[in-house]
């Protein structure tokens, strides 16, 4: 962990705190002004109680991140309003739950004494009511703050802007400054809010000016800090969005899409992180302008086929559903393939005199293949076993990063592998080719949204991508992030120099954004 | 100036009385004890008073206006009400607990703050030391005080105390009693005050009402009820106080010898 790599981390800190920051502070007003008036309804009008709390509990008992990605389909959108919607949800139980059960606590005898001196119901609400149950009400919203701060960094995968996306991308690029990054910042903001909170209930309670003039200037700090960060962020429509999928290699290809874009002059922002398909709705939304997907992933997950034509056939008619279907433009492939395969440790190969995948069907009884968890279920994997009668003596699981040292190490024999994984070349394994073409074909493709189609501008800027990077060239960028431990910026920086795409100088002046 | 007639009340739709029948009248600047035995449905007919509790039959008038055809919210800011259990706000200072109904009448700030350290001071309270405590700082004898100011602190003309001197040991309760009973013959205060306590019942009242299960048994004057009781449940309520009475005076007279 260098110095630099902290450096790096921390100057995307005043963006994904500024958006962080606004998320949180949006939800969390929001969510008082809801269930105060709320809760003090149902306090009053008693069969309300059981449906409106437990409508909010159960929206507390579905994970964080589920309740974000469900948003997303419910709103048919992206980024800023699903985000708040479910942080908002999140918000409500302890607010609503603390705010009835301390009105619900003021003793009764308090209460007839109110009513005997001839105050109205709402004098006995705000003049007794709610002071006595402030404490409560306070350590609710206390609860709500650190909830709301911890889970909006979940808010990442739906494309709004968080310190999740410290977090998200950190782990996939196992850069774990940048996870401690995202982590410290979230939990520094976390206990700053609920500190402040606390000392303007310290304030009031012992009627304090100084407490009180401290939370004020606490409010004050944070509610201008928010208004400044949100300002370089504030761009024109003109704005490209470029998104990624939560993996090392989309890191690197957005990063090389932003630089290369960012040196034609145009305005970029970088949503990294985002779930797989909701990255494609946002791209026919238009909500995203552009990003890598993989032939097969569109071929079977958003076209729905189960037949396997061949690789440039594959491609062809899947640039031709896109667009007539969506109006996405394929703007090119890239040129290398992310695909499943199978790798042998290069020593074992060449003792073995193992090349294709044929070549192992001999060997497979004598042989242990590993995986991640998912591709023994995988189709790929039943197409393979047939295609080349494939009878391995042992089959076991691995998490992918350790699935690589694995094979190095002899643990294995074999192992399923995505073909540009740059642990491929650190392990030194070797790929085995795919001669009877039962594995579908993953070509990386760029593609457009249908309005960022109609920017000349961008089309120029990026059409130059297409066909230029082959597997080694990306294969080695994603070693430097995983196996290096670069940044996906300075990996894109490299991957644009290999492909003649950047002059150093304007490569290294800009980082990231 | 209060008219209590044939009022009862039922919690539980007519299988139980809380308080049956009651007829009963209070004059003005009149002190009536209401005396029973714990359970018999005192509070219940004081709450009836301003309209805490509905009756389920009957009507009450005070100042010559059915309660139940008043707004409640005016008429209880009207009334002075001392608490069975105080009752006063945690939340607030003293002097806040104090000035609560002339703030709901938006009396001025100024006015509000002379009239609590006036209050304060009727009461045996320093202002300058108690007037900023909160409720939990004060002895449950000064607590009472604070419950008797903030019911006087409108200028009510007619009073409902609820066992107001419960809480008290007897040195003070007496001190208390005695400054309080001068108080309402000063202001010409009409006053409805409940206790189960015979002593206090005939040291203050101009006239004592006695309940039992919820029923009106008799009234009468300190001495009528003493000498010539009404009902047989008067005379037996009576008993204590007269032996008391009677103890004490034999010790007086054998010089303090013995018993
Ligand atoms: N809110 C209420 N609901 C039901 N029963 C009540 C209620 N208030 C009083 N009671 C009943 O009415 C009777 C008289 O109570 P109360 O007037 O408080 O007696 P006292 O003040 O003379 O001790 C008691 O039996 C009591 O249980
Ligand atoms: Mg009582």
């Amino acid at each position: 962990m260098t110095e630099t790599a902290l450096a790096e981390q921390l100057r995307l800190l005043p963006e994904y705190l500024g958006h962080h920051l606004s998320l949180t502070l949006v939800a969390l007003f929001s969510g008082i002004a809801v269930c105060l008036p709320l809760a003090v309804l149902v306090t009053r009008v008693k069969p309300l109680q059981w449906p409106v709390l437990t409508v909010a509990s159960v929206a507390q008992t579905i994970p964080g991140l589920a309740l974000l990605a469900l948003m997303v389909p419910l709103l048919g959108q992206i980024g800023f309003l699903p985000a708040f919607i479910a942080l908002l949800l999140y918000s409500m139980l302890p607010i609503l739950r603390n705010t009835v059960t301390g009105i619900l606590g003021v003793a009764p005898d308090i209460l007839e004494a109110a009513e005997g001196l001839g105050m109205t119901s709402g004098q006995r609400l705000f003049r007794v009511e709610l002071p006595l149950a402030a404490p409560v009400i306070i350590a609710g919203i206390r609860t709500a703050t650190v909830w709301v701060v911890g889970s909006a960094t979940l808010s990442t995968p739906v494309g709004a802007t968080s310190l999740g996306n410290y977090i998200f991308s950190g782990l996939q690029t196992q850069n774990s400054t940048a996870v401690l990054v995202g982590c410290a910042a979230a939990a520094v903001l976390a206990i700053a809010l609920d500190q402040l909170i606390r000392l303007g209930e310290l304030a009031v309670a012992g009627r304090s000016r100084t407490k009180g003039w401290l939370a004020g200037a606490g409010l004050l700090f944070i509610l201008l800090s928010t208004l400044i960060l949100q300002i370089p962020t504030a761009k024109g429509s003109a704005v490209v969005v470029v998104g990624a999928k939560p993996f090392t290699e989309q890191y690197v290809l957005a990063e090389a899409l932003t630089q290369r874009l960012t040196q034609a002059g145009l305005q970029v922002e970088n949503r990294s992180s985002m779930g797989s398909m909701i990255l494609f709705d946002a791209l026919t939304a238009g909500h995203v302008d552009c990003y890598v997907d993989y032939s097969g992933t569109i071929w079977a997950n958003v076209m729905k086929r189960q037949d396997l034509p061949p690789r440039a056939d594959l491609l062809e008619e899947m640039k031709d559903w896109l667009q007539r279907e969506h109006q996405v433009l394929v703007l090119g492939a890239l040129g290398f393939e992310n695909n499943y395969g199978l790798a042998v440790a290069r020593h074992k190969a060449e003792a073995l005199k193992l090349a294709s995948i044929q070549d192992l069907t001999r060997h497979a009884p004598q042989m242990t293949i590993g995986s991640d968890f998912e591709f023994f279920v995988r189709p790929e994997w039943t197409a393979l076993r047939e295609a080349y009668r494939l009878d391995f003596r042992e089959k076991r699981t691995f998490d992918p990063s350790l699935m690589y040292a694995a094979a190095r190490e002899g643990v294995v024999d074999v192992i399923s592998a995505y073909t540009t994984d740059g642990r491929i070349i650190e392990y030194d394994l070797a790929v085995l080719t795919d001669p009877l073409q039962a594995l579908p074909p993953y070509d990386a493709v760029l593609v457009l949204s249908p309005a960022a189609a109609r920017r000349t501008e961008l089309v120029s800027a990026l059409e130059v991508f297409d066909g230029i990077i082959d597997d080694g060239t990306m294969r080695a960028a994603n070693k430097r992030v995983d196996v290096d431990g670069e940044s996906p910026a300075q990996a894109a920086r490299f991957l644009l120099e290999a492909v003649g795409l950047s002059s150093p100088a304007q490569g290294r002046e800009r980082s990231d954004s | 100036m209060i008219c209590i007639q044939q009022v009862s009340k039922t919690f539980d739709q007519g299988r139980s009385f809380a308080v049956q029948e009651v007829d009963l009248e209070v004059g003005a600047g009149e002190f009536v004890v209401l005396l029973g035995e714990s359970g018999c449905g005192k509070t219940t007919l004081l709450k009836m008073i301003n309209r805490l509790v509905e009756p389920s039959r009957g009507r009450i008038l005070v100042e010559e206006r059915d309660v139940c055809r008043v707004n409640p919210v005016v008429l209880r800011r009207g009334i002075g009400y001392v608490f069975q259990g105080v009752g006063l706000f945690p939340h607030m200072t003293v002097a806040e607990n104090v000035a609560v109904v002339p703030r709901l009448l938006n009396w001025e700030p100024s006015a509000c703050r002379d009239r609590v350290d006036e209050l304060l001071r009727l009461t045996g309270l320093s202002p300058r030391t108690h007037r900023d405590r909160k409720p939990h700082e004060l002895s449950g004898g000064q607590r009472q005080r604070v419950g008797l100011a903030r019911a006087l602190a409108a200028r009510p003309r007619i009073m409902l105390m609820d066992e107001p001197f419960g809480a008290l040991d007897p040195m003070t309760r007496d001190g208390l009693q005695r400054e309080f009973k001068r108080l309402q013959q000063t202001l010409n205060l009409t006053v409805v005050m409940v206790t189960h306590d015979m002593t206090e019942a005939l040291l203050l009242a101009d006239r004592i009402a006695v309940m039992k299960r919820g029923i009106l048994v008799g009234t009468g004057s300190p001495g009528q009820v003493l000498r010539s009781p009404s009902h047989p449940y008067i005379a037996a309520l009576m008993e204590t106080p007269r032996r008391q009475a009677d103890q004490v005076e034999s010790i007086l007279r054998s010089g303090g010898e013995g018993k």
